[in-house]
């Protein structure tokens, strides 16, 4: 299989009027291809940090990121991305439709190609007929399918999400987190999510790297031996579950 | 039909007031022998004379010509600046004393200095009124821009947006509500400038027209002249605010939809 992220040694620091905060300390690890990974961590560990080095809003002190071999130096195209905060990285004064056609505009697609790219993969995520409507029209949950479609239309290889869920009530939570495995298995997408949540994290993931430290190091990588496909009723009830939630959270509040 | 009530509802109160206002100017005037105050229904008789439709082109389409041609260089030029400048806070520490003096200048004492470089013809006017209309519009975008959200800038990083994008497409949308009101404020001043840029040296434009009218004691003219003025500017109010309340839709409904 091959490798579709690698992590070499990243070390991030950042420059403060106080002196210098070192965040992350040679980080490495590989991420195969159509896998779905978790990064989780104590809050404040540096999870965000490695997501925008990942998505190459910003460029490592020391090592390396590459995608596909390609050592990254601003935003990779195979990469796509959904934010936290659905409501401000959706834009207000477009319409679903636009805010899905805008990352389009610069792929060479015709008019009923990026069409059909829209409507496709608003079926995808559930919304069909969607398109005229503004974002602030919908729900919470709906807008964060939203930055799914928008994700899922410039038809990336990877998609990095930085805490998707978080900001959604838990009923919704768990359809979205459904909705995220389809899509994987849809389409083979390589998916890394950064996460607070250890439930989420085993329940989606095949594997989980944990984040531990000050400055941050890769405390683990915990591979989920639990079969796909999985189910809310059923895995979350799993005696495997319970007993790799435990041991990541062990891990994520230092205790073991 | 509660809405078409409520708009009939509004409608009424809006109106009743102006109407009372020209109903006790018509009588308290009516039998007016005093020169500078005739009755407004001269007034009203030698309005119709002069503006449906005598004097249009002579004085109205060159007032016109100059409000727009001057403002829409105005805040074209202002909306440019004002982005280049607010998009980087560094920068626009340079300018933002030079800027702010220039603005402090009341536009109206300007006139005098545009016709110093540009003499006394339509450019002069024009060139008066896009400075003025410039300056509002420069702030208001320089403020919008820099309360950009940044989470909204990274959202088009990733997505690989081009710098033309990132500025049209999410940049200015984004700040527009605050742009809005500056272009609001450079209309309300570049329709005084265009009409006290007329009283200096013109023989057209309603100002012109007004001031001549003034020297000349038309006063029956001159007070068509103040009327017209009047009507004019509540007009391109009521033009701005449709276009401005159509762009910003999606703000005000997601405003009605947060209250």
């Amino acid at each position: 299989m091959a490798t579709a992220i690698s992590v070499n040694g990243v070390s991030m620091e950042y420059k403060t009027p106080k002196g210098t905060t070192h965040v992350l300390d040679d980080v490495s690890y590989e991420v195969q291809d159509g896998h779905f990974v978790s990064i989780v961590g104590p809050s404040g560990v540096g999870k965000t940090t490695l997501l925008r080095l990942l998505t190459g809003l910003a460029l490592p002190t020391a090592g390396e990121i590459q995608v596909r071999g390609k050592k990254i130096s601003s935003s990779p195209d195979d990469l796509a991305v959904v934010l936290q905060d659905y409501t401000r990285s959706l834009m207000p004064w477009l319409s679903v439709e636009k805010n899905i056609a805008l990352p389009l505009k610069n792929q060479k697609l015709s008019k009923a190609e990026r069409k059909e790219r829209i409507t496709a993969s608003l079926a995808e995520v559930g919304l069909e007929g969607a398109e005229s409507k503004y974002p602030w029209q919908l729900s919470g949950g709906m807008q964060q399918r939203v930055s799914i479609a928008r994700a899922l239309a410039v038809r990336p290889s990877i998609l990095v999400m930085d805490e998707p869920f978080a900001s959604v009530d838990a009923q919704t939570r768990f359809d979205l987190e459904d909705l995220v495995l389809k899509v994987r298995d849809d389409f083979g997408i390589t998916t890394l999510m950064v996460t607070h949540d250890i439930d989420e994290a085993v329940y989606l993931s095949d594997e989980i790297v944990v984040l531990h430290g000050k400055p941050a190091k890769v405390r683990d990588v915990v591979k989920v031996d639990i079969p796909f496909p999985r189910s809310q009723m059923e895995t979350r009830n799993d005696q495997r579950f319970a007993e790799l939630r435990t041991h990541v959270y062990g891990m994520v509040r230092g205790l073991e | 039909m509660r809405l078409l009530n409520s708009r009939i509802i509004r409608f009424l109160v809006g109106i009743w007031l102006p109407i009372v206002l020209i109903w006790w100017w018509w009588t308290w005037s009516a039998d007016s022998v005093d020169p500078f105050f005739p009755p407004l229904s001269a007034i009203w008789e030698q309005f119709k004379f002069n503006w449906i439709w005598q004097y249009v082109p002579i004085h109205v389409v060159p007032s016109l010509r100059n409000l727009f041609v001057g403002y829409f260089i105005g805040i074209f030029a202002g909306i440019t600046l004002g982005a280049l400048l607010g998009a980087s806070p560094r920068v626009s520490r340079y300018f933002e004393p030079v800027i702010d003096f220039l603005r402090s200048i009341p536009p109206v004492a300007t006139v005098p200095v545009f016709i110093l470089f540009f003499g006394l013809d339509a450019q002069m006017r024009i060139v008066a009124v896009a400075v003025a209309a410039c300056f509002p519009t420069l702030l208001s975008t320089m403020q919008g821009f820099r309360a950009t959200d940044p989470t909204l800038l990274d959202t088009g990083k990733v997505f690989r947006l081009t710098p033309f994008q990132m500025m049209w497409k999410v940049r200015v949308p984004n700040a527009s509500p605050i742009i809005w009101s500056g272009l609001q404020v450079s209309l309300q001043i570049a329709f005084v400038v265009t009409i006290a840029s007329e009283i200096l040296g013109s023989g057209f434009g309603i100002g012109a027209f007004t001031t001549i009218s003034i020297d000349s004691f038309m006063i029956l003219d001159a007070w068509t002249g103040v009327v017209l003025l009047g009507l004019l500017g509540f007009a391109l109010n009521v033009i701005f605010d449709l276009v401005e309340r159509w762009s910003l839709r999606w703000y005000i409904g997601q405003k009605k939809l947060a209250s």
